[in-house]
């Protein structure tokens, strides 16, 4: 039953978040600013890793999972993520907070 | 919708909710707004809760709020890899209920339907996109194709300020002003958190840890026992990871594979990850906290605080949001609701203990940014026992064992003293 004995995989973790995904991303990532950019925060910081890189090096970034939590917008050196909280009533729906 | 509120309150945070209720308690018409569908769906934070505020506002809330555990151990960790040197402090009833742990999910709930109950309107799954501001003046807000039109608005959204970042109402939020929180809660029988961290029913531990947590980097880990779950979390500054090209999402799984750790969580099942930011500015905010025809109040207002040892913030959102009702009543009263009129909120801030204790900590997050809290000192610590404590035949001294260890380590006396002084200058 326990599931704590090793490292639980972002996927695994974000299996048991409770999320009512919206159709409409809250998030929009102009990726042609990323090409420029050499430190790319949103690697880093995203807790649930939704930004990656392609085989090309381009950024790839996906707003299902989102935890809302704000780094990406703040973190990106170039204005690149367009940052809104989803729709009332949509995203992730926390239980223990 | 469109309707016309005395109050619109956008968040049903503490502070908002706070508000909230003590605007609707002297009549008047207040909406508060919130995103979630359902009260506290959205709001994250450690685990403890300071009572001091609630015993002032709240009275009743020993016998009404969703409270996990008095915290009756306090525990400061610095972790290398696999050691760890403990400091707690254990104090019996007394100190029992100066803070306990709980879910602020289930908290905000609670403190929901006081305000509800007192008259408020909570208007839950809206999420405010923008302001009606006419001639500079902030005239309501704005939710997708509603406007709902208030004399006055009070900003409460939480610290990642996206309405008014967007609204250049506030300096924009700078990757080094805030931390990212990130949480995970574990399911264990109570009876099992009571023998392993040795406490009885309804007493808990709150910890902070040091050093290997946050691998190194500016921020470190937490740890409170609620009555059948453990919260176990990092919190680092968010300009940190790219610098140390370290991910957030594995830091508190590195963190959480050290050997003290799984011990604590043997047998456990994690049931929720989670983020969130937490403000660390410093510098007191004063500019932006009142405008024409709005106030801010709580994390939004940069009213959180980590001294190292503390880390506040849900006292800090309930007293702000009093004081913004105080404040509009007082305004409402004499009919106006102009930055000149509002201004009054910020000579009472200025008198409570919110900017006492945020201005005799000011310097605290200058201090915590010294890299060798998280890396060599932890690690000197530890080296310093490991040694003192090993029995081989060769004696070992506490002074030229630390030394030896100093030198190891390229730690300089000076510098230690110097780092020590800092300490004990500014927190």
């Amino acid at each position: 039953m326990s599931n704590v004995e090793k490292k639980l995989s972002i996927e695994e973790r974000l299996a048991l978040v409770v999320f009512n995904v919206d159709e409409e991303p809250h998030i929009i990532v102009d990726v042609s600013k990323c090409d420029t950019c050499d430190l790319k925060p949103c690697l880093y910081v995203c807790p649930a890793n939704l930004y990656t890189l392609d085989e090309n090096g381009k950024i790839q970034f996906n707003y299902e999972g989102c935890l809302e939590c704000g780094s990406c917008r703040v973190a990106c050196p170039n204005d690149a993520v367009k940052w809104n909280h989803p729709r009332g009533g949509f995203g992730v729906q926390y239980r223990f907070g | 919708m469109s309707e016309k509120f005395d109050v619109a309150i956008i968040g049903a945070g503490p502070s908002g909710l706070t508000a909230g209720y003590f605007l609707a308690k002297s009549g008047l018409d207040v909406v508060i707004l919130d995103k979630a569908s359902e009260l506290g769906a959205k709001n994250v934070y450690g685990g403890r809760i300071y009572s001091h505020v609630l015993k002032k506002y709240f009275p009743e809330y020993k016998d009404e709020a969703p409270i996990e555990r008095w915290v009756r151990k306090e525990q400061l960790y610095f972790m290398t890899r696999d050691s760890a040197v403990k400091v707690e402090f254990f104090a019996d009833k007394g100190f029992l209920e100066e803070s306990f742990t709980a879910y602020l999910t289930k908290f905000v709930k609670w403190l929901g339907e006081k305000a509800e109950n007192a008259g408020a309107l909570i208007a839950n799954g809206v999420r405010v996109d923008s302001l009606i501001i006419e001639n500079k003046k902030v005239k309501g807000v704005i939710a997708g194709e509603d406007k709902l039109i208030a004399d006055y608005v009070v900003i409460a959204e939480g610290a990642n300020t996206v309405l008014l970042d967007s609204l250049n109402l506030k300096p924009k939020t700078k990757p080094n002003e805030v931390a990212l929180g990130v949480k995970e809660v574990f399911r264990l029988d109570s009876e099992k958190i009571n023998e392993r961290f040795g406490v009885n029913d309804d007493e808990g531990v709150a910890a902070l840890l040091v050093g290997y947590p946050s691998l190194g980097a500016i921020g470190g880990g937490f740890l409170y026992t609620m009555k059948n779950e453990v919260a176990l979390g990092v919190v680092v500054r968010l300009d940190e990871p790219a610098r140390k090209r370290i991910k957030m999402y594995d830091i508190v799984e590195e963190f959480r594979m050290h050997p003290l750790l799984k011990r604590l969580l043997k047998d456990s099942y994690m049931i929720e990850y989670s983020a969130h930011f937490v403000v660390e500015r410093g510098k007191l905010p004063d500019r932006y906290l009142v405008g024409d025809g709005y106030l801010v109040i709580g994390a939004a207002a940069g009213f959180e605080l980590n001294t190292g040892l503390i880390v506040r913030g849900v006292d800090f959102a309930i007293e702000s949001g009093k004081i913004a009702a105080d404040t509009i009543l007082e305004a409402h009263s004499k009919g106006g609701s102009d930055r000149n009129a509002l201004s009054i909120y910020l000579k009472k801030l200025r008198n409570s203990f919110i900017y006492r204790e945020l201005e005799a900590f000011r310097k605290a997050p200058e201090f915590l940014s010294n890299e060798r809290i998280y890396t060599k000192y932890p690690e000197l610590l530890n080296d310093f026992f490991r040694e003192i404590l090993t029995v081989d035949g060769n004696p070992r001294r506490l002074y030229p064992t630390l030394r030896g260890i100093m030198k190891k380590k390229k730690i300089s006396l000076l510098g230690l003293i110097r780092d020590g002084l800092r300490a004990v200058r500014s927190i």
